[in-house]
């Protein structure tokens, strides 16, 4: 299996690696024919993400395009993250090779489930506050 | 750091360089066709007899009933279809365990009408020989079984297993490809009739292998065409190939015995490196009935092919004991078969090694290993 060298530097060293305290969104993508699971954490401002971190289980795509999605989902607000695709990802990480290119639709899952969870909770406070 | 370990010997091995110096002259002025019979083809001859004699005389068999092949998945064919479309029907007893070439070909007999029994192993990956006795049928025509598993190592009783066999005057296969060279193999104690082995595994080339046939074993061939061994396998010798494997042969005959004994303290090393420096790892396979480079551990809650991939940029090779093909990842069978809890069989790995393995090599793997895992431990979401 080949891998790029930009996916190998995010196994290598995973950015925004691990959980966050009190996180304002939080979501799972999972890949069950690979056991395959990805966890974002997303700490909001203004409707945009102001950090996210991420934790992993599967193979090495799977840990590197989570990190490699960490950095795409920095800076960028919920509503686009709701619609970030995987091809995003996957060119972050510099490709997939066939057989690994759901590592790239996990993360994604994860993330958009991570948006919506966020826009979510944001609407409870809101109806809270009103 | 440019560090290289290569701890996957059950795949391939390095060829010996006194291997590599065997073969050369059958690249150039020994080219000739063993069959022919003028002076070039004499010349090639003798180098493929040479060979034989050098197999022969390790098993302590006659020559003639050494078969060449193309590799251990020929070897294991011809054995079973070569019995079985001798007896044109019958019952086949194998284990959940074989590699695929024995495997699939007695899934292949199955779909011709061939009855099969798959024996179940215990934790250890290790056959029961009563088992096997209550298996055998009035119709079983052949017991085809590994001699130790290439995941695990772990070793068959083959002294009672073929006594079972013979005892019942069953056709006894034994697919030595990873113990052939390794370990001592009494082919008369063991009561083996079929023996495949292979020349990858033990520092000779790729692409050639043989199979033991026991004077007056009943069988017929599987590739039909010329007269080469004896009308038993058709088709041009690899005769390079052969002279390389009769010599990695010889040498295994030269240092087995000396090598085995510093694998298990290698193997030792690393296993109880690993056992006291990372949390909640197994050793898979047979605590002593192993073979002696073989170690295959399950790392918790880690996968595989994470470990392999951290490994590879170390340096290290080892292997994976889940294989993730097309998208979906499949635990291996063995290990299932073993009883092994997925969430421990996803992260199983095997290492193995072999002569130009070294302690310092071991202590290498053991530093990269620890900090490796527990990376990936921590970045590991906790499943609902």
């Amino acid at each position: 299996m080949r891998y790029s060298p930009a996916l190998i530097d995010h196994f290598r060293n995973p950015r925004n690696a691990g959980m966050m305290r009190d996180p304002d969104g939080v979501g799972e993508g999972e890949y069950r024919e690979c056991m395959d699971l990805v966890r974002f954490h997303l700490r909001v401002r203004q409707g945009r993400v102001l950090e996210a971190r991420f934790q992993a289980y599967g193979c090495g795509p799977t840990i590197a395009t989570a990190s490699a999605a960490t950095e795409i989902a920095a800076g960028a607000s919920l509503a686009d993250l709701l619609e970030v695709p995987a091809e995003a990802v996957e060119a972050a990480v510099g490709g997939l090779p066939e057989a690994r290119r759901h590592a790239a639709e996990v993360a994604v899952q994860g993330l958009r489930a991570a948006a919506r969870d966020a826009l979510g909770r944001a609407a409870t406070r809101s109806e809270a506050d009103a | 750091m440019n560090r290289t370990v290569y701890l996957d010997h059950n795949a391939s091995t390095p060829v010996h360089p006194e291997v590599v110096g065997a073969m050369l002259p059958y690249f150039g002025e020994r080219f000739g066709n063993p069959s022919s019979v003028h002076g070039f083809g004499r010349e090639a001859r003798e180098g493929l007899e040479t060979a034989r004699e050098q197999v022969a005389h390790f098993l302590r068999v006659g020559k003639e009933e050494i078969v060449f092949t193309s590799g251990g998945t020929e070897s294991d064919n011809m054995a079973i279809k070569g019995v079985a479309m001798a007896r044109r029907q019958g019952h086949i007893i194998t284990t959940r365990i074989e590699h695929h070439a024995v495997l699939r070909a007695v899934q292949y007999l199955e779909t011709l009408g061939f009855g099969a029994t798959y024996l179940d192993v215990d934790g250890h990956g290790m056959v029961d020989p009563d088992a096997l006795r209550r298996a055998i049928r009035p119709d079983t025509i052949l017991i085809t079984m590994m001699h130790a598993n290439s995941e695990i190592g772990t070793i068959q009783p083959a002294r009672a297993l073929g006594a079972i066999a013979r005892e019942h005057g069953i056709p006894f296969h034994m697919d030595a490809v990873q113990t052939f060279g390794k370990v001592p193999i009494d082919l008369d104690a063991f009561h083996i009739d079929l023996l495949s082995f292979s020349g990858h595994k033990i520092y000779g080339p790729k692409g050639v292998a043989g199979l033991y046939i026991r004077k007056g074993t009943k069988m017929v061939s599987v590739q039909h065409g010329g007269e080469h061994e004896r009308r038993r396998r058709a088709g041009t010798e690899n005769v390079a190939g052969i002279v390389g494997l009769g010599k990695a042969v010889e040498i295994r005959g030269r240092d087995m015995a000396e090598e085995g004994v510093r694998l298990v303290g290698l193997r030792e090393r690393l296993w109880e490196g690993l056992r006291c420096r990372v949390p909640e790892v197994r050793l898979n396979g047979h605590p002593t009935e192993r073979v002696p480079g073989t170690l295959n551990v399950c790392f918790r809650h880690v996968e595989s092919e994470s470990i392999v991939l951290g490994l590879d940029l170390k340096g290290i090779g080892v292997s994976a004991g889940s294989a993730c093909t097309s998208g979906n990842v499949e635990p291996s069978y063995v290990l299932v078969a073993m009883g092994v809890p997925l969430d421990w069989a996803m992260g199983a790995v095997r290492h193995s090694l072999g002569r130009s393995t070294t302690a310092e090599d071991i202590d290498y793997v053991i530093d990269c290993t620890e900090p490796l895992v527990a990376k990936l431990r921590a970045a590991m979401p906790a499943r609902a």
